[in-house]
């Protein structure tokens, strides 16, 4: 008798679906967890595991990973670098922090949801691990952020962020709420692990550790390549679910990922685009992020409709050409909105800089520079009130993201609908038509505008806003460099402050 | 520059702003697990207050006969965070592998058991697969609607662990199988769980919890009626006929998968008293859903006390009911339960 390989057990282990004679089965596995949407239970016996992994290796090679980063973190902790990062770098890490640790906590639950709801024992079985993974994140988020709450109290806001009303963390939570936890196993895979974490997060972690540890912050960049390994394996599990449903279903394959797509890449023009081409310092940049985007994330989403045989989203053209010009609105969106972040963004428009963004996008002075020149003005005449907000800007009731957010100036159109009585606006014809495929949805959230115009938020002025939404002094957004690109007339790259 | 130094000197944090003043430096457990539920408030999810998600957790979560405002004040008393726990199981898993090279390499026992051991094998370890991933299933239900990361942690630890038993469960069916061809090993266990009437009441339980949604009588049926008394059934009780039978490995085996069971027990108990402590009505309302379920408990107790005691000379059914309940009654007054509170 001798001892096993995985292999030999494995097809008993996932082997525990059983037929049930005291309770309904259909209550037990209610259609919207499951969101089965007609497709019979047979059909989810081809469902296959991407990758097999049993619970004796997973915890010897997690804990071997937990060694790992501790190591580095116990080095880097004596060594306490993060007072010499440039502080775009240390804006970078703020918002990713801020933004990613409870989507991490999140993404435990769907998991989870996945090993209670989905269709099949063996995803059902594999979903213990994606729920153990993230766990792992959240925790070394939480643990990375606490370390250095003693140098930065804008780390508070990686546990804090998500129970404030700060408006990006709405549209980021707004999301997330949807497609990881109101969503039934099949979307959330489709549109979470498939389009998000496989098409999105995964590249965007590779990118961001190698951005860390140019900037010398290599415990952040270790952390990110440690949580990319894991993402790695459980994003997988969005494939067998998409094989399945484009057997029963292509269309409603198509609709999702099209939906899931736009949303995540409005996401993440705001949070990714911005770090990338204005507070990545300059001379660091390997990439724009629409270099990045062209040749990390859309070839490989074309390459996966291709394989499934699915077709190019309708909106495939205004896709391309928001890529040349959402991250830029939404850079000047947040950099002028700076005090309801709890970041500091940098503005980043020196001369150098400058160069490098008409080289990257050619049209950049156009759409963006004669803006961005208003404000260097009066900058250099002291006029900073005109620099800031009196009031909040409208936001889009799909995206939460501001109108006009989506493209330059030259292409602005109003997107409304009037659902059921109300009046819901839009950034762009494709949140529109993601709002008309299933208003009732999204109908029934206010966004931070709708809010304020009914009085929620109280005295109704841009102080009562960042009150509601938690901005307290020691984390209000302003100038990462105080405002040293804008004075700064001599052609240099510019330098860390300090 | 020295102003400046001086001033973050001054707002330095010591920890997440959430935890207050708690007058003394935050456990690891708890900085890595503190206030990680975003779903707290009137609306759980950031969406319309009628989507299925909100209306779900509305139902199921908040308008619940069990009232507790503190959950965030709840802890694990194992404490145990992601990196504790991949440490702690790597160990329990080294443990249980050198079981196996011991029992497979060096002394070859599969080979040896007995006809009596192979039909206790056959009849009370290898069907509990089913048993076990229905206990999975909801220990990952009572994750994703806790109210507080403390709890779901621990539940997804706990989710974790069945599927440990499970996959070990698995493990030792090949092996049986491979040894002794002709007794069914992994291909008789799905109909002894569908229609062996001494499996029926822990199946007939299994099935009713996967259809109860309400978080409290989610956690206490689960917690603290029917997954005790069938791991005490499959692993305590069990491993004492192994053990009778010369079936050592698996007697051993069990005994370490149930320091999983007394870690979960730690931790539903723990959880009832914090509830309890929370707020006295609650006491009656985990009594109430234990005596919903008192009848089921019952009934596994008495046919699981057959289905092993029968493999066992000397074993007498009415005694291992006796421990079995014996035991469930130690459970329910760990939890804060006491007949004449
Ligand atoms: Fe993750
Ligand atoms: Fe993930």
């Amino acid at each position: 008798m001798a001892l096993l390989n995985r292999d030999d057990w494995y097809d008993i282990a996932r082997d525990v679906d059983w037929s049930f004679s005291y309770v309904d089965r259909d209550e037990a596995f209610p259609e919207a967890w499951v969101g089965a949407n007609g497709i019979p239970p047979e059909a989810w016996e081809d469902w296959e595991e991407p990758f097999r992994v049993s619970y004796r290796d997973y915890v010897k090679v997690q804990r071997e990973k937990e060694t790992g980063v501790g190591a580095i973190r116990d080095a880097m902790i004596r060594a306490d670098l993060y007072a010499h990062l440039d502080p775009g770098h240390r804006a970078s890490s703020h918002l990713h922090m801020g933004t990613t640790c409870m989507v991490e906590q999140m993404a435990v639950t769907m998991q989870s949801r996945f090993c209670r709801f989905a269709p099949s024992p063996k995803w059902r079985s594999l979903g213990v691990f994606g729920m153990l993974d993230e766990i792992r994140h959240a925790q070394l988020d939480l643990r990375f952020s606490h370390d250095l709450l003693k140098d930065e109290p804008r780390f508070d806001w990686c546990q804090k962020a998500f129970h404030t009303n700060e408006w990006g963390v709405i549209a980021v939570r707004n999301f997330f709420d949807d497609v990881m936890l109101n969503a039934g196993c099949i979307e959330a895979a489709l549109a979470t692990s498939l389009t998000v974490e496989h098409g999105f997060t995964n590249m965007q972690f590779v990118a961001l550790a190698s951005d860390a540890m140019e900037a010398g912050d290599i415990n952040f960049s270790n952390l990110l390549s440690s949580i990319q390994t894991d993402e790695a394996r459980h994003a997988q599990v969005g494939f067998p679910t998409l094989d399945v449903v484009i057997k029963h279903d292509p269309a409603r394959a198509q609709r999702i990922i099209d939906v899931a797509f736009w949303r995540a890449f409005r996401l993440f023009q705001t949070l990714t685009g911005t770090a990338m081409d204005y507070y990545t310092p300059v001379e660091k940049r390997k990439m724009s992020f629409k270099e990045f985007m062209l040749e990390w994330i859309v070839k490989h989403h074309e390459r996966i409709l291709r394989d499934y045989g699915l077709k190019l989203p309708w909106y495939w053209d205004k896709f391309l050409l928001a890529l040349d010009h959402g991250h830029h609105a939404l850079h000047i969106g947040t950099w002028f909105w700076r005090p309801t972040l709890f970041w500091k963004p940098n503005g980043g428009i020196s001369p150098a800089e400058r160069r490098w963004l008409n080289e990257k996008y050619p049209s950049w002075d156009d759409s963006w520079g004669v803006l961005w020149d208003q404000i260097i003005e009066n900058i250099r005449a002291g006029r900073m009130d005109k620099t800031l907000p009196e009031t909040l800007p409208a936001l889009c009731n799909l995206t939460q993201l501001p109108l006009g957010s989506a493209i330059d100036r030259h292409h602005l159109g109003k997107q409304q609908v009037e659902y059921e009585g109300r009046v819901y606006h839009f950034d762009s014809d494709v949140s529109r038509w993601v709002f008309e495929l299933d208003p009732a949805r999204y109908a029934g959230h206010m966004n931070v505008v709708d809010r304020f115009i009914a009085g929620q938020i109280q005295p109704m002025n841009l102080e009562g806003g960042l009150n509601w939404m938690g901005l307290t002094p020691d984390v209000m957004g302003d100038d990462a460099y105080d405002y040293r690109w804008a004075r700064d007339e001599a052609e240099q790259p510019l330098q860390a402050a300090e | 520059m020295a102003q400046a130094a001086g001033n973050r000197r001054e707002r330095r944090r010591k920890t997440w702003s959430s935890l207050g003043d708690l007058g003394r430096k935050p456990t690891e457990y708890e900085v890595v697990t503190h206030g990680m539920n975003h779903t707290a408030g009137e609306t759980p999810l950031e969406m319309g207050p009628d989507v299925h998600g909100n209306v779900w957790l509305k139902k199921y979560r908040d308008d619940i006969a069990l009232k507790v405002d503190n959950w965030d004040e709840f802890r694990d008393p194992d404490q145990l965070t992601y990196g504790k726990y991949v440490r702690l199981q790597d160990e329990q898993e080294a443990y249980v592998d050198n079981l196996l090279e011991e029992y497979t390499e060096r002394r070859p026992s599969d080979e040896t058991l007995s006809s009596a051991a192979l039909a206790c094998l056959g009849s009370c370890l290898t069907p509990g697969r089913y048993l076990v991933h229905g206990q999975q299933m909801m220990a990952a239900y009572i994750q994703q609607i806790a109210a507080s990361s403390y709890v779901a942690n621990g539940a997804s630890f706990q989710a974790a662990d069945q599927l440990r038993r499970v996959q070990r469960i698995a493990y030792r069916t090949k092996q049986l199988d491979l040894a002794h061809p002709t007794h069914g090993f992994g291909s008789n266990e799905r109909g002894i769980w569908e229609s062996d009437p001494l499996w029926q009441p822990m199946r007939e339980a299994t099935e009713r919890l996967l259809v109860t949604f309400a978080w409290d009588e989610a956690l206490i049926a689960t917690n603290l009626v029917v997954k005790p008394i069938c791991d005490d059934i499959f692993l305590r009780q069990f491993a004492r006929v192994a053990r009778s039978l010369d079936a050592g490995l698996d007697a051993l085996i069990a005994d370490n998968l149930y320091r999983d069971t007394e870690r979960h027990q730690r931790f539903a108990t723990a959880a009832c008293r914090h509830a309890i402590a929370a707020d006295r009505a609650n006491r009656d309302v985990i009594w109430g859903h234990v005596e919903a379920w008192q009848e089921a408990g019952e009934a596994i107790v008495v046919a699981g006390a057959k289905l092993v005691a029968q493999h066992a000379d000397g074993m007498v059914a009415g005694e291992v009911e006796a421990e079995l309940r014996s035991a469930w009654q130690q459970l329910q007054r760990d939890a804060g339960l006491t007949h004449d509170a």
